[in-house]
């Protein structure tokens, strides 16, 4: 039983302050395993645990009026979060700031502007466009085939090479090259859309992809299509079944090229990453990571979609030095026989993260375009309904559902041999683990 | 201190802004809310409207949001700093007590009447609660606060006066 709650109670709490996993834990972040979301009784359980302790030293008065706690979570959330943490860029330390470095700085800027963004911008205009006629012509005119299609493959690839090349790009590649097998899927962190072309360049894969609108959409539709990859709309994306069957049927083609799928879902800036979808997981099919890590020392690959288009995103990379960056193929995984497709993502991701040195964030890349409260107000409803117990508990009454402190005492002696393993940190993910079991010890809870 | 400017603060609102949250902040812990307060105003419109603070998951899911939310309309920089003030280590227990019952007192009339606290309570304790019980926990409350009919802020300090809100301490984090 202890170790059936120690597994649920790694699973995070969202909402409650101390969410943010700090520095002291990095190393066990590293390792943290992305929970399933948590059962009913299980909430209940936590919070009722936690109401339980303070309502041994409190009366109806101060539960009415001491709302302290609740708006110590909300004024914290507002002043820091984790989710926004993960599409924040850091800003560079200036290093130009003195007589010595300045001048050098800016014939650096000089430099990059008026020299070598020119070149590179002539030289992929030329090859770029080349190979886009070249492509159309081989699409055109050869008749559907084989050779064909390694022909637009290699296109592509070329194509692709183009680009990075424009970027200068400095990109090392560790582990064995990607090769086409049946039912197998590969999967990677993802920072920006040029996650796609860097892999690309070195190994062709299919990818399924925002559809997105202008040129870029142009290239997507022509191009990119011939790979065999495939188009969603992030409101069709919520009909999981359709996305998952064509994943099946493509992984299951014969000579399929390697289908790629970035599981967080959107961009994130390369420090964190955010919760794994299970979709990929979820087909059955041996699974391929694949990490990326983009070295922050000329530029910043991060793309912002919130802040930047694409194209000042894209001259942002043409303008700088270098674009540095390692890509890691991983070992192929397979789902275990008692693991589910959720905790298979997870430990796909916290192999992605070690190698990446990534921090692991519980939270839904989607929640960028979502209000959470609103979606699931379940969440919210939750925490009410303990205090409502408490509140009738005062009135002397006992709630309709099965009270959730006689739950709290059954899970209370479980919990307690938590709370003992305080100087295990292997047993305390993050803060909001620290938070709980200091409530459950009946401490005060502060923000990490 | 390793900071680049932070566009557009210039040291004369770092003062003023100061001056305004009664000195409990420091100027590295200012810097950092408007750091924050600017990551948060997207288009830069000068407030941060509530839908902006919904968007912060952990925000959404707390039970007083709606409440949180709407009680500093549009909030400024220097009101975003005047909400988070009572928040920080060296705000003093008045000053605490001062925004809980800002934030209980709905209607802002400077009393806590019925009304404020039966709408508090929805927040809080959802409709789990029944409306007959809500009246009866107000009723008992009221009773054992004073006995008047509404709570003015001496009655709601000394309810509270036992109350440890030691807890109520925001981390601001800065860069060093």
């Amino acid at each position: 039983m202890g170790e059936l709650v120690k597994g649920r109670l790694e699973s995070s709490l969202p909402g409650l302050r101390g969410i943010v996993a700090d520095d002291k834990d990095q190393e066990h972040a590293l390792v943290t395993r992305e929970g399933p979301t948590k059962g009913d009784a299980e909430i209940d359980q936590l919070y009722a645990e936690a109401e339980d302790k303070r309502l041994l030293k409190t009366s109806l008065l101060l539960d009415v009026l001491n709302i302290s706690n609740v708006l110590t979570d909300g004024v914290s959330a507002m002043v820091d979060d984790s989710f926004n943490k993960c599409f924040t860029s850091t800003r560079p330390e200036p290093w130009n700031w003195n007589i010595y470095l300045f001048p050098i700085w800016v014939v650096g800027v000089v430099i990059r502007y008026l020299v070598l963004f020119p070149i590179r911008v002539t030289l992929l205009f030329i090859g770029f466009n080349a190979l886009i006629v070249v492509f159309l012509l081989v699409d055109l005119t050869l008749m559907p085939s084989k050779r064909k299609m390694a022909m637009q493959r290699k296109l592509v690839q070329w194509m692709c090479s183009a680009w990075v090349a424009a970027w200068h790009g400095v990109i090392r590649y560790h582990g064995p090259k990607p090769t086409p097998g049946k039912n197998r899927i590969w999967v990677s962190n993802h920072t920006s859309m040029i996650d796609y072309v860097v892999l690309c360049s070195y190994s062709p894969f299919a990818v399924i992809m925002q559809l997105h609108y202008g040129w870029i959409a142009f290239l997507q539709k022509r191009i990119l299509s011939s790979l065999g990859c495939l188009w969603f709309n992030r409101t069709e994306v919520n009909d999981r079944a359709v996305v998952a069957a064509r994943m099946k049927d493509h992984v299951n083609k014969e000579d399929a090229i390697p289908l790629l799928i970035f599981p967080e879902g959107t961009c994130v800036n390369n420090e964190y990453t955010v919760m794994f979808k299970r979709g990929a997981f979820d087909i059955g099919a041996t699974v391929c990571p694949v990490a990326i890590k983009y070295n922050k020392i000329f530029v910043d690959a991060f793309w912002n979609s919130r802040r930047e288009a694409f194209g000042k995103h894209l001259f942002r990379l043409m303008t700088s030095w270098a674009l540095v960056c390692d890509v890691y193929f991983l070992e192929p995984q397979s789902i275990q026989p008692e693991e589910s497709p959720q905790e298979f993502a997870g430990r796909v991701q916290a192999m992605i993260a070690k190698y990446a040195n990534l921090r692991i964030v519980p939270w839904d890349g989607y929640l960028k375009y979502y209000n959470l409260g609103e979606k699931n107000p379940g969440l919210i409803e939750k925490r009410r309904r303990v205090l409502a117990d408490v509140l009738r508990a005062y009135l002397g009454k006992t709630s309709a559902a099965p009270s959730a402190m006689a739950l709290a005492k059954e899970g209370k002696a479980a919990v307690e041999l938590q709370s003992d393993g305080k100087g295990q940190k292997g047993a305390i993910k993050g803060g909001v683990l620290q938070g709980w079991q200091k409530l459950c010890a009946g401490g005060t809870v502060h923000p990490v | 201190m390793g900071q680049a400017a932070s566009g557009g603060l210039t040291q004369g609102d770092v003062d003023e802004v100061i001056a305004a949250s009664k000195g409990v902040f420091n100027q590295a812990e200012i810097e950092s809310l408007y750091k924050r307060f600017r990551a948060l105003d997207r288009g830069h419109k000068g407030y941060i409207s509530p839908e902006e603070f919904l968007s912060i998951p952990e925000l959404s899911i707390n039970p007083v949001a709606q409440r949180l939310v709407r009680c500093c309309e549009c909030p400024n920089f220097t009101t975003f700093v005047k909400m988070v003030a009572p928040f920080s280590p060296r705000a003093s227990r008045e000053d605490k007590l001062v925004f809980m019952f800002t934030v209980y007192d709905v209607d802002g009339d400077g009393f806590i009447s019925r009304e404020d606290m039966s709408m508090m309570l929805k927040q809080l304790a959802g409709s789990s609660l029944s409306e007959e019980d809500r009246q009866d926990i107000i009723s008992r409350v009221l009773a054992q606060a004073g006995g008047a009919e509404r709570l003015d802020f001496p009655a709601f300090k000394s309810a509270l006066s036992s109350a440890d809100l030691g807890n109520m301490v925001v981390e601001i984090p800065v860069d060093l």
